[in-house]
C-alpha cells in the first residue's frame, strides 16, 4: 500500500494537465484513494494491533529512512482529518461553481492542487516522528493553506491577510525548529523520539513553553490567535471549514505528543496550559459575541473551543502530576473527543455560513434575517450545529464537556486546598464558556435566519443545491451518532488515552463512565421521543381548532417595519456594556439636535477592538513604522551619499580595531 | 455556633460590596457589631465579668447602636442617600471581593501558625480587603468613613485571631476602636452640618 | 417514580398558593387555589393565532421547553430511593438540559421579529448565563462535602456527615436555590410577571405572541420548573433517612412553605432596576463561594 501512496503523491502533479471539466473528479479520485489507505492504517492501529503500525516508504535517503509511524493517537487524528477533508471537498463542487466563469483555469488547478496537498501534508504530519520530515510537512501545510486562503486575492485585503497568515505560521515553525534543536542536544536524534530522553534529564518547563508557542500559534490560543479571525473569513468557505476543523487541531496534536513524553515539572506545566486555555476560552467567546460578520464570529468560536480542548489537556496534565489517574484519563478523553466533535460541528457551521454567503452574497449578519423561509435546510443544519457547539444534550458537544466536568467533580472530594481551588476555577470557567456560547449562538442563529429581512439582500436568496447540503447532512448523522450512541466513540478513545499517556490501572472505574454515558444516551432518546410525541399531540389538537395568521403583535403601532427588530449589535449590547473593560466597544453617535421638532436622520457607529491584536500587532507595528520612517531619511537616492556611508563604515571599523574593541 | 456567626459575617461583607445605599451600609455595620459581640462571647471563655461588660459595651452599644445612629443622622442632614459616584459598578466590585476572598484564603493558609486561629485570620484579611476596596473606589468622604469602620472591624477580628490567650491585648485594641470612632464621627458629625457640596469638596 | 409524581402533583397547587398569598397580602380574597389549572384548561380550548413572520421554530419551541423540564425532573430523587435516572455528575446534565429549553424559548422569541421579544430574549440569555456558576459551585460544594457526584447519592449522604456543620450548608443551599428558582422563573426581584410594561419584563415578554395550546404548554413548563426547584429545596432541607409517610407529609408542608415564601417575597419587595440585576445574580455566586470555603475548612484542608 505504500506504493499506492507514493504513486498518488506523484500523480497529484498531473492535476495541471487534466482538462478543465475533469479536474475536480481527478482530484476527488486521488483524495478518495488516500483517504482509503490512511483509514485502513488508522483502523489497524486503533482496533487490531497493540503496537503501532510502522511503514517504511523510502528507505535510506540521506542516511535515514523516510518512514511513517502510526500509533493510536495518529490513527485518531487520521480519522478526524479524513472525514472533514472529504466533506469539504464534496461541498466545494457547487460552491466553486460561480467562480468558474471568473477565474482562470490555472487558479483552479492551483486551488485543487493545494487542497490535495493540504490534505496529504496533514496526514503525513500526524504520522511522522522524525524531525526534519515533520518540519517539511508542517511547512507544506502552511504553504498550501496560504495558497487556498488567497483564492480571491484580487481583493487587496485578502492578499494582505494571507501574507499576515503566512508570516505568523513561519514564526510558529521557527519556534518548533528551535525546540527540536534544543532537544537534540543529548540524544543526537532530531524529532519526537528525542523528547523522552531530553525530558528525563532536564527541566521540562522551558522546552515545553517553546513547543507550546510554536504549536499554539497553529492552534490559536490567546494571545497567539491574531491570524485566525482574519484568515478564516478571507478564505472560501470549504477552506475555512477544513482549516478550522482540522488544521488548527494539528497544533493540538503537537502539544499532545510533547505532553506524552513529559517527565517532571508537570504541575506547573499543567497550570500554565490550564490558565492559557481558560483565558482563550472565555475571551474567545466574549469577542465572538461582538462580531457581526458571520465567519469572523465562527472563527472566534474556534478559539473558544481550542480553549476547551486545552482545559481538558491541562486538567489531564495536572491529574498526572498529582497521581489522580481518573482525573487525568477523563481530562484527556474529553479533550480528544472534543477534537472530533469540534471538527464536525464547526465544519457544519462553516458550510452553512458558506451557503448563506453563496445565496445572499453577504456575510454581514446585520443585513440578513428571515432566511429560514428561503433556505430551510441550511437553517435546520445551522440550528443543529449551534445546539451542538453550545454543548447541549442530546448532541455530541455535551458528551465531551460532560467527560471533562465529570473528571473534575469526581476528583473534587479528595484533594488538597490548592487543587480544590484550581478545579473550582476551571469549573466556573467552563460554565461561563457554556453560558456565553449559548448567548452568542442564539444571537447568530436568531438574527441571521429568523425574524424579518433587515435589508434587500435576502430577496433573491434561495436554497442551495443538494450537493452543497449533502456534506451537512452526513455530518449531522455523525453528530447524532456520537450524541446518542456515544459508547462507540468513547470506548476507543479511553483506550487511546490510556495507551498514549501511559495511564493504566483503572479498568473498573471506566465502567462507571461507560454506565453514565449509556444513561445519558438513553435520556437523549427519551427526550427526542417525548418531543415528537408532544408535537404530534399538538398537531392533532390544532386540527380541531381554528388557526389564523396575522402580523406580529406590535402594541398597537401599525407603522412598524423590519428595522424595529433586534439587530446583532443590540442583542449583544447588554453584555458588551457589562464587559466593557475587556471588550472596549466604542460607540459614537451624532445626537439628535435639540431644536428640531421633527428630527431627521442620525448616525450611530460602534466599533469593537480585539485588545490582543491591538497590543501585539497594531501598536508595535505603528511604532516600528514610525522609527523606520525616521531612519528612511538616509535613503537619499544619490550615489555619492552611499559611497560616503561605505567610507564612514570603513573608518569606524579601523578606529574600533585600533582601540582594540573588536 | 462560631461557624454560623463567621459565615454570617462573611455574607455581610459580601453585601457591603454590592449595595449602593447608605442606609444599607449603616444597617450592615450594625449587624456586624452584633455578630462580633456573639463571636467574642462564644470565643473568649475565660473572661472576668468586667472584661465581658467592657466588650459588650464596645461591640453591642458602640458598634451596633451608636455608630449607625450617628451615621443615619449624618445621612439625613446631608441628604446623601445613594452612592452616585462610584469608580466601579457593582458587578466589578463584586468580582474584586470574590478575588479578595480567594486571596485571603491563600494568604492565611501560607502564614499558618499554631498560635493563630486560621479561620479568623482569613475573615480578618477578607474584611480588610473589603474595607480597602470601599475606600479606594468611592469618591465621597462619607464612603471613606464607612470603609474605615469596616477596617476597624477587621482589626478587631485580627486581635481575636491572635489574642485567644491574652485578654489585655484585646482590651487595648478595643480602646483604639472607640478612640478612632469617636474622633472621626464627632468631628464630622458636628462640624459639617451643611449641604453635600462641602463633603465632596473636602476631598480635593 | 414517587419523586416524579410528587413533582407533578405539587406543580398543580404551587401557582395557586402563590397567587392566593399575594392576594391576601394585598388585602383581597383572591382566586381559588385551582384557578391556574382552570386557566390552563381554558387555554387548551382556545384557538390559535400565529404570526406570519414566524416559522417552524415557533411551533416546536413550547414542546421542547416542556420536554426539557420533564427530562430534568427525571433526575431528582425523593427520600432515600434513587431517581429514575441517576449517574455520576448528573447535575451537569440537569443544568444543560434546562439550558436547551431556554435556547429554544429565546430563538422562538427572536422568531417573531418583534422588538419587544428581542428585548426579553437578550435579557434572559444574559441572566441565565450569570446564574449558572452559582448553581455549579453550590453543587461542587455539596459533592465535596459528601464525596459523591450524583443527585441521588448527594441527598442520601447529605445528613450523614458531621451534624453540626450540615445545617450551614442546608441553610445556604436553601437560600441560594430559592433565589435561583426565582431568577430562572423570572419572578421578583428580577422580573415582574404581572406588569404590563414590556420594557420591564423578561419572561412574559418572550411569550407575547403565543396563544392557545402553546401558551398552555408554556405555563405548564413554568409551573413544573418551580416544582422541580421546590423538590430540590425539599431534598436539601429534610434528611433522607426519615420515615416515608413523614416524608410525604413534610414534602407537602415544605412545598406550601416555599410557595408562601415566594408569595410573601413578591408582595413586599420591589423589582430591581434592570441594570442592577447582574450584580444581584453575581452575589449568589459570591455566597456559594463562601459556602465552598466553609467546606474546605470543614474538610480540614485549612486548619
Amino acid at each position: 500500500m505504500q506504493n499506492l501512496l507514493l504513486t498518488g503523491i506523484f500523480l497529484s502533479f498531473f492535476i495541471f494537465f487534466i482538462p478543465k471539466n475533469m479536474k475536480y473528479w481527478y482530484t476527488l479520485l486521488l483524495l478518495l484513494t488516500h483517504i482509503l489507505i490512511s483509514s485502513i492504517w488508522a483502523a489497524e492501529s486503533i482496533f487490531y494491533l497493540s503496537s503501532p503500525v510502522s511503514i517504511t516508504i523510502i528507505p535510506d535517503i540521506l542516511n535515514y529512512d523516510f518512514s511513517l509511524h502510526i500509533d493510536k493517537l495518529s490513527g485518531f487524528f487520521l480519522i478526524v482529518i479524513n472525514f472533514t477533508s472529504l466533506m469539504g471537498f464534496i461541498y466545494a463542487y457547487k460552491y466553486l461553481e460561480p467562480y468558474k466563469r471568473i477565474k482562470f483555469e490555472l487558479s483552479f488547478s492551483i486551488h485543487y492542487f493545494s487542497y490535495l496537498w493540504l490534505y496529504l501534508s496533514m496526514i503525513l504530519v500526524v504520522c511522522i516522528q522524525d524531525g526534519p520530515a515533520f518540519i517539511i510537512m508542517w511547512e507544506i501545510m502552511a504553504l498550501s493553506s496560504f495558497m487556498l486562503v488567497i483564492f480571491n486575492a484580487e481583493n487587496r485585503t485578502i492578499m494582505k491577510t494571507g501574507i499576515n497568515y503566512l508570516i505568523q505560521m513561519h514564526i510558529g515553525m521557527i519556534f518548533i525548529l528551535i525546540a527540536f534543536l534544543i532537544a537534540e542536544k543529548d540524544s543526537n536524534i532530531l524529532g519526537f523520539r528525542s523528547l523522552d530522553i531530553y525530558f528525563s534529564e532536564h527541566m521540562n518547563f522551558p522546552l515545553f513553553v517553546i513547543f507550546f508557542l510554536g504549536f499554539g500559534l497553529k492552534a490559536g490560543f490567546i494571545p497567539l490567535h491574531t491570524w485566525l479571525p482574519q484568515a478564516h473569513p478571507a478564505a472560501p468557505s470549504h477552506v475555512s471549514a477544513v482549516m478550522s476543523g482540522v488544521m488548527i487541531k494539528m497544533g493540538i496534536y503537537g502539544i499532545m505528543r510533547v505532553t506524552a513524553s513529559l517527565h517532571n515539572d508537570l504541575f506547573s506545566i499543567g497550570i500554565f496550559v490550564l490558565s492559557v486555555s481558560l483565558i482563550s476560552g472565555v475571551l474567545g467567546v466574549m469577542m465572538a459575541i461582538t462580531q457581526h460578520d458571520l465567519k469572523k464570529l465562527l472563527a472566534y468560536h474556534s478559539i473558544e473551543n481550542i480553549g476547551i480542548i486545552g482545559i481538558g489537556v491541562g486538567i489531564g496534565i495536572i491529574g498526572t502530576s498529582q497521581n489522580m489517574t481518573l482525573l487525568s484519563v477523563l481530562g484527556y478523553s474529553g479533550a480528544l473527543l472534543h477534537v472530533l466533535n469540534h471538527s464536525l460541528f464547526k465544519s457544519l457551521l462553516f458550510f452553512c455560513a458558506g451557503s448563506v454567503l453563496h445565496s445572499t452574497k453577504t456575510k454581514d449578519v446585520e443585513q440578513l434575517g428571515g432566511l429560514i423561509k428561503k433556505m430551510p435546510y441550511t437553517a435546520a443544519l445551522f440550528l443543529f450545529g449551534s445546539l451542538s457547539i453550545c454543548g447541549l444534550p442530546p448532541f455530541n458537544g455535551f458528551i465531551s464537556e460532560y467527560l471533562i466536568y465529570s473528571g473534575m467533580f469526581k476528583s473534587l472530594a479528595n484533594t488538597d486546598l490548592y487543587m480544590s481551588f484550581i478545579l473550582v476555577a476551571s469549573i466556573t470557567g467552563l460554565t461561563l464558556i457554556g453560558g456565553l456560547a449559548l448567548f452568542c449562538f442564539t444571537k447568530a442563529f436568531g438574527v441571521t435566519f429568523l425574524g424579518q429581512p433587515r435589508s434587500g439582500k435576502t430577496k433573491t436568496a434561495k436554497e442551495v443545491s443538494t450537493v452543497m447540503l449533502v456534506p451537512g447532512f452526513m455530518i449531522l448523522i455523525v453528530i447524532l451518532l456520537i450524541g446518542l450512541a456515544s459508547s462507540i466513540f468513547t470506548g476507543p478513545i479511553l483506550l487511546i488515552v490510556t495507551e498514549t499517556f501511559n495511564l493504566s490501572g483503572l479498568q473498573n472505574n471506566f465502567d462507571d463512565v461507560r454506565n453514565s454515558i449509556t444513561k445519558i444516551n438513553v435520556t437523549g432518546l427519551i427526550f427526542i421521543i417525548t418531543v415528537a410525541l408532544i408535537y404530534y399531540v399538538r398537531r392533532v389538537v390544532l386540527k380541531t381548532k381554528i388557526v389564523t395568521y396575522g402580523p406580529t403583535w406590535g402594541c398597537g403601532y401599525t407603522a412598524g417595519n423590519s428595522r424595529h427588530q433586534y439587530t446583532s449589535t443590540s442583542f449583544a449590547d447588554n453584555f458588551t456594556l457589562l464587559a466593557k473593560p475587556i471588550l472596549r466597544t466604542t460607540k459614537s453617535m451624532e445626537s439628535i439636535g435639540g431644536e428640531n421638532l421633527f428630527p431627521e436622520s442620525a448616525v450611530f457607529r460602534s466599533k469593537n477592538h480585539d485588545i490582543f491584536k491591538d497590543f501585539i500587532i497594531e501598536y508595535p507595528k505603528e511604532f516600528i513604522l514610525k522609527v523606520l520612517k525616521k531612519i528612511a531619511v538616509m535613503q537619499t537616492g544619490q550615489i555619492n551619499h552611499y559611497i560616503l556611508y561605505a567610507f564612514l563604515f570603513i573608518l569606524g571599523a579601523l578606529l574600533l580595531t585600533y582601540f582594540k574593541l573588536i | 455556633m462560631i461557624n454560623y456567626l463567621t459565615v454570617l459575617f462573611s455574607i455581610s461583607v459580601v453585601y457591603l460590596a454590592v449595595t449602593e445605599r447608605y442606609r444599607v451600609y449603616s444597617r450592615l455595620l450594625a449587624i456586624q457589631g452584633i455578630i462580633l459581640f456573639g463571636i467574642t462571647f462564644a470565643e473568649l471563655t475565660d473572661l472576668k465579668w468586667y472584661t465581658l461588660l467592657f466588650v459588650a459595651s464596645e461591640t453591642l452599644i458602640f458598634k451596633a447602636l451608636v455608630v449607625p445612629y450617628m451615621l443615619n443622622r449624618i445621612i439625613l442632614r446631608t441628604n446623601v442617600f445613594k452612592v452616585h459616584t462610584n469608580a466601579l459598578s457593582g458587578f466589578y466590585s463584586l468580582i474584586l471581593i470574590i478575588l479578595s476572598l480567594l486571596a485571603s484564603i491563600f494568604m492565611a493558609n501560607t502564614l499558618k501558625n499554631p498560635q493563630i486561629n486560621t479561620v479568623f485570620f482569613t475573615i480578618a484579611f477578607f474584611t480588610l480587603f473589603a474595607g480597602l476596596i470601599i475606600i479606594v473606589t468611592h469618591k465621597l468622604i462619607i464612603s471613606h468613613l464607612i470603609g474605615f469602620l469596616v477596617l476597624e472591624n477587621s482589626s478587631f477580628i485580627f486581635s481575636m485571631a491572635v489574642g485567644n490567650e491574652m485578654p489585655m491585648l484585646i482590651n487595648i485594641g478595643i480602646l483604639l476602636d472607640i478612640f478612632v470612632g469617636v474622633l472621626i464621627l464627632g468631628f464630622f458629625g458636628m462640624k459639617l452640618k451643611p449641604n453635600i457640596n462641602e463633603l465632596s469638596l473636602l476631598k480635593d | 417514580m414517587t419523586g416524579l409524581l410528587l413533582i407533578i402533583l405539587s406543580s398543580v397547587f404551587f401557582p395557586g398558593i402563590i397567587l392566593r398569598i399575594k392576594s391576601i397580602a394585598s388585602g383581597r380574597k383572591g382566586p381559588g387555589i385551582m384557578q391556574p389549572v382552570k386557566d390552563i384548561i381554558v387555554l387548551f380550548r382556545k384557538n390559535n393565532v400565529f404570526s406570519d413572520t414566524s416559522s417552524l421554530i415557533f411551533q416546536i419551541a413550547p414542546a421542547v421547553g416542556l420536554t426539557a423540564v420533564l427530562c430534568s425532573s427525571l433526575l431528582i430523587p425523593f427520600a432515600d430511593k434513587p431517581a429514575l435516572i441517576n449517574f455520576d455528575s448528573d447535575f451537569v446534565y440537569f443544568s444543560y438540559i434546562l439550558a436547551l429549553g431556554k435556547f429554544f424559548m429565546i430563538i422562538a422569541a427572536l422568531d417573531t421579529g418583534s422588538g419587544f421579544e428581542g428585548m426579553g430574549a437578550n435579557r434572559e440569555a444574559l441572566f441565565s448565563m450569570i446564574t449558572e456558576p452559582a448553581f455549579f459551585i453550590l453543587l461542587g460544594t455539596f459533592s465535596m462535602l459528601t464525596g459523591y457526584t450524583s443527585f441521588s447519592d448527594i441527598f442520601t449522604q447529605f445528613y450523614m456527615s458531621d451534624s453540626d456543620f450540615v445545617m450551614i450548608f442546608s441553610l445556604i443551599g436553601v437560600y441560594i436555590l430559592i433565589q435561583i428558582a426565582m431568577i430562572e422563573n423570572s419572578r421578583f426581584p428580577v422580573d415582574d410577571p404581572k406588569t404590563h410594561l414590556e420594557l420591564t419584563m423578561i419572561h412574559e415578554v418572550m411569550i407575547l405572541d403565543n396563544s392557545g395550546f402553546d401558551k398552555a404548554l408554556i405555563h405548564i413548563t413554568t409551573y413544573l420548573k418551580f416544582a422541580v426547584y421546590g423538590s430540590l429545596i425539599y431534598n436539601i432541607s429534610v434528611p433522607a433517612g426519615w420515615n416515608i409517610y413523614l416524608q410525604l407529609l413534610l414534602f407537602a408542608v415544605v412545598q406550601a412553605l416555599f410557595a408562601s415564601t415566594v408569595g410573601i417575597l413578591e408582595s413586599f419587595r420591589a423589582r430591581n432596576r434592570m441594570r442592577k440585576n447582574p450584580d444581584f445574580i453575581l452575589t449568589l455566586t459570591a455566597i456559594s463561594i463562601v459556602a465552598f470555603v466553609v467546606v474546605i475548612i470543614i474538610r480540614g484542608k485549612m486548619i
